[in-house]
């Protein structure tokens, strides 16, 4: 879980948003606890209930109580669900609350606790020249799986 | 090198579509190499996907209950962890999806095109230590883990003191330190790094192997049936070979990095873009 009440918010929280029709009033007030901005637009106007992403009315302004919304998105290796839960007071974001599995890498606090490091490239070097004992690498595939592949490609070819 | 001298002792030989090669202190007499392939063909004709004859070929045609093999509650639980941690990325009912890209037991090789593998897996599938049955038939393939737990029962069979279990680039060590090079994706003469490993497992898992027309090959998100792009190299040490196989599979996906964590296995991957990323306290060496 991540929860959030101010900034800085992780950044996974704002590409959510972003990508999510419903969550537009996260995006809008998030960080802006005392702004009382109220220009965002949608969401459910029924606390406490639990309401889906996109559904309710905008009027402008909303009442206190706690707003949740269910949201997923598309990253290119997978789909992310999150729920968000608001807090408001006076038409203000007095809380925020991600749940469930914001789980993309590019969170910061998940580089920080779960990726020791990148580098751009690793052109490494000659399996001959180096003393080794073993090749750990993806197994040796299959007479069968081989054969197979050859005659695709001879069908390919001919 | 100090730690090869110990393993006096060596057998290769080839079973479920690999070659293996166990090295040993102990001599691996006719008993024990016996009782190694006894117990790989008893796996094997209780998970290959590829026999017509084995136990989720039978449970993927009827369904039903069988009683469990010794290996279903300790696969099938850590299956229950991948899919959470990868958010239904990692999915033991992903054999349909697989077949139907041409990875079947043919090795038809023919793409029917994506399917996604059934994402309520857990209320489909029951498993405990006395039976394993499907409400309904279903494929099941244990590829993100299964190697890695033979490799570990296979050690279990060599008997005492420094060995080394092969499976095809699947390597558990025991009782020695073995330099492992970190094989290169995209040119198997090429090494991206080496890894020493002592009294543990290194699993890796790559998109350049097993893989066929128009850039698919046998790593599927289980959610859409469609290859993984993103990362083209895994690999994962854990103190067992399934965990470490477990973990290089969860990291073709969000959620493995955290999984590795949780459950103490280091980690390396190559993005398809060459960029490698490791865990936090990875002491592989990397050439940069």
């Amino acid at each position: 879980m991540i929860r959030t009440t101010a900034v800085p918010r992780p950044i996974r929280v704002g590409a959510a948003a972003a990508s999510v029709a419903g969550l537009a009033l996260l995006a809008g007030c998030a960080g802006q606890t005392t702004s009382g901005s109220t220009d965002a637009g949608t969401s459910s106007q029924n606390p406490p209930a639990s309401a889906d992403a996109g559904s309710g009315s905008s009027t402008g302004s909303y009442k206190d109580g706690t707003y949740t919304a269910d949201g997923s998105y598309q990253t290119p290796e997978t789909v992310e669900k999150i729920t968000v839960t608001l807090t408001l007071k006076d038409s203000a974001v007095t809380d925020v609350e991600v749940t469930g599995d914001p789980q993309a890498r590019e969170t910061r606090q998940y580089q920080a606790d779960f990726i020791g490091g990148i580098k751009n490239e690793v052109v490494g070097k000659k399996l001959d020249d180096l003393s080794v004992d073993k090749v750990g690498g993806s197994s040796l595939t299959s007479g069968g799986f081989n054969a197979a592949v050859k005659e695709i490609r001879t069908e390919a070819s001919s | 090198m100090t730690s090869v001298a110990p393993l006096v002792h060596s057998w290769t030989f080839e079973a479920i579509g690999t070659v293996w090669r166990i090295e040993a202190a102990s001599p691996l007499d006719d008993g024990v190499r016996e009782q190694i392939t006894g117990a790989i063909a008893r796996f094997d004709s209780e998970w290959s996907r590829f026999r017509a004859d084995s136990l989720v070929r039978r449970l993927g045609g009827e369904g039903g209950a069988v009683p469990a093999p010794a290996d279903a509650v300790a696969m099938l639980d850590a299956y229950d962890a991948l899919d959470t941690a990868t958010a239904g990325a990692v999915n033991p009912l992903v054999g349909e999806a697989l077949a139907r890209r041409g990875y079947d037991a043919d090795y038809s090789l023919v793409d029917r095109g994506p399917v996604s593998a059934p994402r309520n897996w857990r209320e489909l599938i029951t498993w405990s230590p006395d039976a394993l049955s499907l409400s309904e038939p279903a494929l099941l393939d244990v590829g993100a883990l299964g190697k890695g737990r033979l490799a570990d029962l296979v050690l279990d069979l060599v008997p005492d003191g420094p060995a080394v279990v092969d499976a095809g680039g699947d390597i558990a060590v025991r009782g020695v330190t073995q330099r492992v090079a970190l094989e290169h994706p995209y040119d198997a003469s090429r090494a991206i790094g080496v890894w020493s490993v002592t009294d543990a497992a290194l699993c890796a898992s790559a998109i350049n192997r097993r893989a066929w027309g128009d850039g698919l090959h046998h790593v599927l998100d289980a959610r859409t049936g469609q290859p993984v792009r993103r990362y083209a190299a895994t690999w994962a040490a854990a103190s067992d070979a399934m965990t470490a196989d477990a973990v290089a599979t969860a990291l073709f996906f969000d959620g493995g990095p955290r999984l590795a964590a949780e459950w103490g296995a280091e980690w390396v991957r190559m993005g398809t873009d060459g960029s490698v990323e490791w865990s936090p306290r990875c002491e592989a060496e990397l050439f940069s």
